[in-house]
């Protein structure tokens, strides 16, 4: 049986990045793509099945303030935890830099299948100024959780630094 | 049954796959109502509970600023009261003052304290006035308040004067009582406080008895009041009674005062 608890958990990780914690992190209208990134790493971690209904999921929350694009994006959301897990079969990702690769890529394509969806005047701008930018910003920040989940830096690490 | 279970076995991948398309295309094509319905669940379980604990902090720091403001607002009452309480007490020695009537053939210009010397343990002995030569200020004349005589001009400068009141130990004033019209000389002691000197010992004098000034000596005009009498004591074998007075004058509370000048005729 899978456990849905830390689903739901990620949900509400969403909830909270969405209300509290997006506003702190935004650097000048460049934000961190949390519902993607999470739906990659579910992607990248777990069967195929939990991909996409986490996907279909997410895109429902994440498009809460928007009724009208619901279908849109849950289906985005769920094509992408599908795609991002057979790259993850089918090529076998095991290294930190394929892994990034995948996170970058499968960000890059969310945010320009969001600016395609939510379309609007500017797409080219919207996508060098936001899309690219936040694809990077989100990278960095997936290092970062690859780097503790692969324990290459631990909390014992950091702490005998000081 | 058995082929429906094999086939669900068989295609279960595909039946998920199926039924999301199905549901985002039902979400897609549309019932309003029904998208309206889940974007209402997922804003009340997902997104709320962030907005109330946010809402709660802002509310929070809105009351911590609100308080901060308040405090200041506090402070600067405060102060103002306390202006205002100031004002509220100049202006009632100012009404005092203004009640004051100078002496006949005298002419009062009003000065502010605004130095005082010998401040401490003792009483003051000078101060320093806002008047000056250019105010038609003179040496020796007479500085007094609506209590009663405090001194008489020591120096002049151009805008300035020195007073050298009563409680300066040099200063002596030729003084009678107001009842007896009998005469002494007041002065100082720097332990001893004011003192009527030179009054006869038999003379008429009793506790509470005004005492003014005499006039003579020809620096304070008669009749300006100068204390009340406090103490008497009748030494045997001498010939002048030890009368302590009590000064008409507060003279740790000096601050507006006049000087006492002669009109021209």
């Amino acid at each position: 049986m899978i456990r849905i608890v830390p689903f739901i958990l990620y949900l509400f990780l969403i909830g909270m990045h969405e209300v509290i914690i997006k506003q702190a992190t935004t650097i000048s209208s460049v934000t961190i793509d949390l519902p993607g990134l999470l739906v990659l790493l579910v992607a990248l971690y777990k069967p195929e099945i939990v991909s996409i209904w986490f996907g279909f999921i997410v895109g429902l929350v994440m498009a809460a303030g928007r009724p009208d694009l619901f279908g849109w994006h849950a289906l985005a959301m769920a094509v992408l935890g599908l795609t991002a897990f057979h790259f993850r079969e089918r090529l076998n990702l095991e290294s930190l830099y394929a892994k990034l690769a995948l996170i970058v890529g499968g960000i890059l394509i969310h945010n320009t299948l969001l600016l395609i969806i939510e379309w609007g005047e500017g797409f080219f701008y919207l996508f060098l100024v936001s899309a690219l930018p936040g694809a990077i910003y989100t990278t960095i920040g997936a290092w970062v959780f690859f780097l503790f989940k692969e324990k290459k830096i631990t909390f014992q690490k950091i702490k005998s630094i000081f | 049954m058995n082929w429906i279970s094999n086939l669900f076995s068989k295609h279960w991948r595909n039946i998920h796959f199926a039924i999301i398309i199905l549901i985002s295309l039902i979400l897609i094509i549309g019932y309003p109502s029904l998208n309206r319905f889940i974007s209402q669940v997922v804003l009340a379980t997902v997104y709320y509970p962030f907005f109330k604990v946010k809402s709660s902090f802002a509310d929070l720091s809105s009351i911590a600023s609100e308080r901060d403001q308040l405090q200041e607002a506090l402070v600067e009452a405060s102060v103002k009261l306390s202006i205002c309480e100031e004002a509220k007490r100049e202006n009632d020695r100012l009404q005092a003052a203004l009640r004051f009537t100078p002496l006949a053939g005298y002419r009062l210009t009003p000065a502010k304290v605004i130095y005082i010397s010998g401040f401490g343990r003792y009483l003051p002995v000078s101060a320093t006035i806002d008047r000056g030569a250019k105010d038609s200020i003179f040496v020796n004349m007479p500085i007094i308040n609506q209590d009663g005589l405090i001194g008489r001009v020591d120096s002049v400068m151009d805008n300035f004067a020195t007073i050298q009141l009563l409680t300066d130990p040099s200063n002596r004033v030729a003084a009678r009582l107001a009842g007896s019209r009998e005469m002494g000389i007041v002065k100082f002691l720097a332990h001893g406080g004011m003192v009527l000197d030179n009054f006869p010992i038999h003379g008429a004098i009793k506790v509470d008895d005004t005492v003014l000034s005499s006039g003579l000596g020809g620096v304070y005009p008669a009749g300006l009041m100068i204390g009340t009498v406090a103490k008497i004591t009748r030494p045997e074998n001498k010939p002048f009674c030890e009368v302590k007075l009590n000064p008409a004058v507060n003279f740790r509370s000096l601050e507006e005062l006049f000087v006492l000048r002669l009109e021209r005729k």
